[in-house]
């Protein structure tokens, strides 16, 4: 990577990588909004099909499994890297200002997104099974579960940049 | 598309759930595989303070690659069991146990809910 530093600036390099895992969970949060919302409310025959809501439920969530298995693992690689700059950069000055709950609901980000990185096996095969109905349960609180827990990352992540903002 | 074998369900299943019990557990005890130190790029192995001078010590990464050891000797273990044995895993543990770990990752992390 040392390359790049001689066309643009280390602050500018982790910038690019912080705005590129931000983008990434957008396609995350999405992907798994859809899945998580087709498995809980599903569309039941073709009433009020045309519908945004029922259209926004009305994916295919097999369709979705991959991408959301990959995007979560990129996610995941990209948060870990840019985690070590966080300790010293970000993490230290908002100790300094004494916003403890902001640190805490961070490291409660990090250890739910380890979980779910865990569950992705059983996700994929549960999904890659979509005809057995026996998953049917199984695959939809874990769908519904790792959806709360992209959205509750995203969240967190805008909170903890917002408190110390890009570049810093 | 294709049905998935029993073994690799078990290893699936078993791997989500012994992970996830085995982060906190690794969390909790201190207990990391390796301690990295972000400010001068440093590895020990184990839990280790941080350095005077050289920054924090951060312990996220030897939790997950002890969990990660753990859950796949877990799993690998839990898919040479019989099938008839394997299949009585239930298998809405896979998100039942994350999510009842939850509150106790929250308390583990008291020191930031001071007020």
């Amino acid at each position: 990577m040392d390359f790049l530093l001689d066309y643009i600036s280390v602050n500018t390099f982790w910038t690019i990588l912080l705005i590129v895992h931000g983008l990434l969970a957008v396609a995350l949060l999405g992907a798994l909004t859809h899945q998580a919302m087709a498995v809980l409310m599903p569309v039941r025959g073709a009433a009020g099909s045309d519908h945004f809501m029922a259209r926004f439920r009305a994916v295919s969530g097999p369709r979705y499994a991959n991408a959301v298995c990959l995007l979560w693992v990129i996610c995941f690689i990209l948060g870990a890297w840019l985690y070590t700059k966080y300790r010293i950069y970000v993490r230290i000055p908002i100790e300094q200002e004494g916003f403890w709950k902001t640190l805490g609901v961070f490291e409660l980000k990090e250890h739910l997104t380890t979980f779910g990185l865990a569950c992705l096996p059983i996700y994929w095969l549960l999904w890659k099974n979509a005809g057995k109905r026996e998953y049917d349960s199984a695959r939809k609180w874990l769908t519904a579960w790792l959806a709360a827990i992209c959205w509750f990352a995203f969240l967190v992540g805008h909170i903890v940049n917002n408190v110390r903002g890009y570049g810093s | 598309m294709s049905e998935a074998s029993p073994r690799l369900r078990t290893f699936a299943l078993v791997f989500g759930i012994a992970f996830a019990l085995l982060y906190l557990i690794c969390d909790m005890g201190r207990l990391p595989l390796f301690t990295y130190h972000p400010g001068t790029d440093r590895i020990d192995f184990g839990w280790v303070p941080a350095r005077r001078d050289e920054g924090p010590a951060m312990y996220w990464y030897g939790w997950i690659a002890a969990s990660l050891i753990g859950a796949t000797a877990l799993g690998v273990l839990a898919a040479l069991l019989p099938d008839r044995v394997a299949g009585k895993i239930p298998l809405s543990l896979c998100w039942i146990v994350p999510v009842l770990l939850t509150p106790v990752i929250i308390y583990s992390l008291g020191f930031y809910w001071r007020w």
